[in-house]
């Protein structure tokens, strides 16, 4: 008889699930986000967990290899492959908990906001009213199509209330979220909060994420996911504070071009397909109610900052503007990475971009012992003097590698010698390799393998991982030098910018090839300019405008239809 | 030359797994020069030095780069060897039509398949990448393709296998196609649910279930002209 059985999470919630339902499917019920970058197929193996041994009888697993003997004998399961037959215990391995304490750069480049705030109030003494203007009326109540209209009255209120204007900037990243609270009145930062994309529950990656989307009923759990997460933590600023939250009159979205489109409750189905095109570009102006956004100014409006295609978002528009590209002097580099790369290339006010699919390795997944920046993660690895220097965050014992680590460690590696300019592992008998790496040179399940630092390892499969993501980059870098007729050489300065951090060394982007050597010594590191662009959206209207305008004359390069690209990409998986 | 037919199989072998393109075609010539067997050379020295060099991919000892020279070492090689090849009819070798499924332009990892699977001996149609459900049916059936294999890269894109075997059996043609799946997102479990033939992981191993679903190549007839 198929009943419904309960899986519970020690230490965690539980969920009541139908007979035949995935342990990762009873977590998402839940609400615990386990890792599953292959979206669950069983190929990552990230969502492990363990089964207690007296209820592992109620669970089907089948055999796969990315769980030994000795694994499944303690319960070992792959969350997306276990189905359950009966009530379940289920423990979720340590890194399910690094999330409470992720590393998110809330820091940008330094950028002056001329103050100009979207919405201005105006207080009428002999009505003894105030007034609340927003930049132009609602993009519902517009005539004709959206743009840039005047000024329009969107509230009044009794008595003065104009000394008390605040605005959000919301930073949706695929997997976390920061919220920012600024006084309109003083253009200063208040506060900030910084949380998972719940929509992570659903579908981690982009492209899994439209996949969702498109299915009946999907966008809305997202878009309502999101909101929910938006209204709970406008509740904890506001609280956290002493900013009432009728006192917030308006939010800008910043985010990539699928994000947009997901909290504004629009299919992105057309993102995931060729010619990818975007429903929605951005540069719209929305009533925060409508949205489902509660317990803020009943007037507030709800901006999104112009996109500038399906992978070139308006969360790079963001960064476009914070980082003056238009206005710099010579040749600027701009670059994102996560699991896809965008890039800008400017030169005198002409931009170019472009973007590149990074996969996920950078984000610590794809990646043997691969995860997110939390406690445990090996972040920085240094060889110097005939030692190795791991940092590990937290300072715990390694768990296992984050991006930034894997970059620190491939790149060491390769220049050491350790790892061959075709990727693979030198010999350790060589005698080309340094005693003291070529110690650590091992085995693992049977493969050649590195011992980063205590029991975590890099196999040769990851350094096969790290050579096609950054080979996805560095030949967007050459293409879009080379749109512009211009040489890596002729780069002047490089900004990089996302979750990759400050604690990344510019030299390892060198080292495994992801930048030419060129730019050494040019490389600076922006932070998260999605969310510091946002701001200036927020407390600067004349940005809208000027950006709006602006993105029309930024080229994009679908860099798969360019000349040569298959060759280009090959060489560049080299290091 | 004192080299006898085995001796050339061995070092036209292992010029392709070395990536030297240009000894492959030295060692190509002196099989012709020496009136050695052309298709014997091409079957016990380039194929088995690609199908090294694939398990050396498979090992992770090679990456993209090296089976692309090894390639072309191997296709420099057959350029010498093919015009001495007794004109066979294409009919008697397996056929497959190739494509990236409609909606996905990424197809570096298709066209790595299609390599290896010309250098095992098959007839390749490739059909390019955004291809429809209907096209690729359409052109399976035109050319009598054995097999149909289809590759993706994105995750939204995954249901264009789908309609595929759902097309074929529309038609009432199921039986006369095989398909195979493979790409980033694409897993075994997968390929059970669409109902495909097969799945595989890597480029290597599509040759060997190219293979199994014809259950056998026939020998002396793979490399038509």
């Amino acid at each position: 008889m198929r009943g419904t059985h309960r899986v519970q999470f020690e230490g965690r919630n539980g969920a009541d699930a139908a007979e035949g339902t995935t342990i990762l499917e009873a977590a998402r019920m839940a609400g615990i986000i386990l890792e599953s970058p292959c979206n669950g197929v069983g190929r990552c193996g990230k969502c492990r967990s363990r089964v207690s041994l007296d209820s592992i009888g109620n669970v089907m697993s089948p055999a796969n290899e990315l769980l030994s003997e000795a694994e499944r004998s303690e319960g070992w399961v792959l969350s997306c492959e276990a189905s359950i037959n009966g009530d379940v215990k289920v423990f979720l391995p340590e890194t399910e908990h690094a999330g409470k304490n992720m590393k998110i750069l809330e820091k940008g480049l330094g950028f002056e906001i001329e103050l100009n705030p979207g919405i201005r109030k105006a207080y009428d003494p002999e009505r003894n009213v105030t007034l609340v203007f927003g930049a132009r009326a609602p993009d519902s109540h517009a005539e004709g199509p959206s743009g840039s209209g005047p000024e329009a009255l969107i509230g009044t209120e009794e008595g003065d209330t104009s000394r008390r204007a605040y605005g959000l900037s919301l930073d949706i990243g695929t997997t976390t979220l920061v919220l920012s609270l600024v006084d309109l009145n003083t253009g200063r930062e208040l506060d900030s909060v910084s949380a998972l994309n719940p929509q992570a529950v659903y579908a981690q990656d982009v492209l899994s994420r439209i996949k969702f989307a498109s299915e009946p009923g999907g966008l809305e759990t997202l878009r309502s996911a999101l909101i929910e997460e938006l209204n709970g933590m406008i509740s904890l600023i506001s609280g956290r504070s002493g900013v009432p939250k009728r006192d917030i009159y308006e939010i800008v979205f910043s985010g990539n071009t699928c994000m947009l489109h997901l909290s504004s409750g629009v299919n992105p189905e057309t993102l995931g397909m060729y010619p990818y095109t975007p429903v929605i570009g951005g540069a719209k102006l929305l009533e925060a109610s409508e949205l489902g956004i509660r317990g803020i100014a009943e007037c507030a409006l709800v901006y999104l900052p112009p996109g500038i295609s399906a992978y070139v978002g308006a969360d790079i528009t963001s960064g476009i503007l914070v980082t003056s590209l238009f206005e710099r002097a010579g040749v600027t580099l701009f670059v994102d990475v996560g699991t896809n790369g965008e890039m800008v290339a400017a030169s005198e006010g002409r931009l170019c971009a472009a973007s590149t699919a990074a996969g996920p390795a950078f984000e610590g997944m794809n990646i043997t012992m691969g995860m997110r920046a939390g406690d445990g993660a090996i972040e920085r690895f240094e060889t110097a003097g005939g030692e190795v220097r791991a940092g590990v965050i937290g300072g715990t014992n390694p768990a296992g590698i984050c991006g930034s680590g894997l970059i620190d460690v491939v790149g060491e590696l390769v220049i050491n010698g350790v790892i061959e300019a075709n990727g693979r592992f030198a010999s350790p008998d060589s005698g080309k390799i340094p005693p003291f790496l070529a110690d650590r040179l091992t085995e693992h399940n049977g493969k050649r393998a590195f011992r980063v630092e205590g029991d975590v390892m890099l196999t040769q499969k990851d350094v096969r991982q790290v050579q096609l993501a950054k080979g996805a980059v560095r030949v967007g870098v050459e293409y879009l030098l080379r749109a512009m007729a211009l040489t890596p050489s002729d780069v002047g300065r490089v900004l990089i910018a996302g979750s990759f951090g400050y604690h990344l060394r510019a030299d390892s982007l060198i080292n495994i090839g992801l930048l030419p050597k060129e730019f050494a010594g040019k490389i600076e590191f922006a932070g998260n300019t999605s969310s510091s662009g946002g701001k200036a959206f927020l407390a600067g209207r004349q940005y809208r405008e000027l950006m709006e305008r602006r993105v029309r004359e930024i080229e994009v390069l679908e860099l798969a239809d360019m000349d040569g690209f298959e060759k280009a990409f090959v060489d560049a998986l080299s290091f | 030359m004192a080299n006898n037919s085995e001796d050339l199989h061995k070092k036209l072998s292992d010029a392709v797994v070395k990536m030297e393109e240009d000894e492959a075609v030295a060692l190509s010539s002196e099989v012709v020069s020496n009136g050695f067997d052309a298709y014997e050379a091409i079957d016990h020295g380039l194929a088995s030095g690609m199908e090294r060099a694939g398990v050396l991919f498979e090992e992770e000892e090679y990456f993209i780069p090296e089976l692309l020279m090894c390639s072309d070492a191997m296709y420099a090689g057959l350029d010498v060897l093919r015009p001495h090849l007794p004109s066979v009819d294409s009919e008697e070798r397996f056929k497959m039509v190739i494509g990236v499924v409609e909606g996905d332009t990424h197809d570096i990892g298709k066209n790595l398949v299609k390599i290896m699977l010309e250098s095992a001996g098959f007839d390749i149609f490739d059909l390019g990448r955004d291809i429809s459900p209907e096209v690729f049916v359409e052109k399976a059936v035109e050319y009598g393709a054995d097999i149909i294999c289809l590759s993706t890269l994105m995750t939204t894109t995954m249901k264009g296998m789908a309609k595929v075997v759902e097309l074929l059996k529309e038609r009432g043609i199921r039986d006369r196609h095989k398909v195979m799946v493979g790409g980033g997102p694409i897993s075994k479990s997968f390929s059970d649910k669409i109902g495909a033939d097969g799945y595989a992981p890597n480029a290597a191993e599509a040759v060997r279930l190219a293979k199994t679903l014809c259950e056998k190549v026939p020998v002396g007839e793979k490399y038509g002209a």
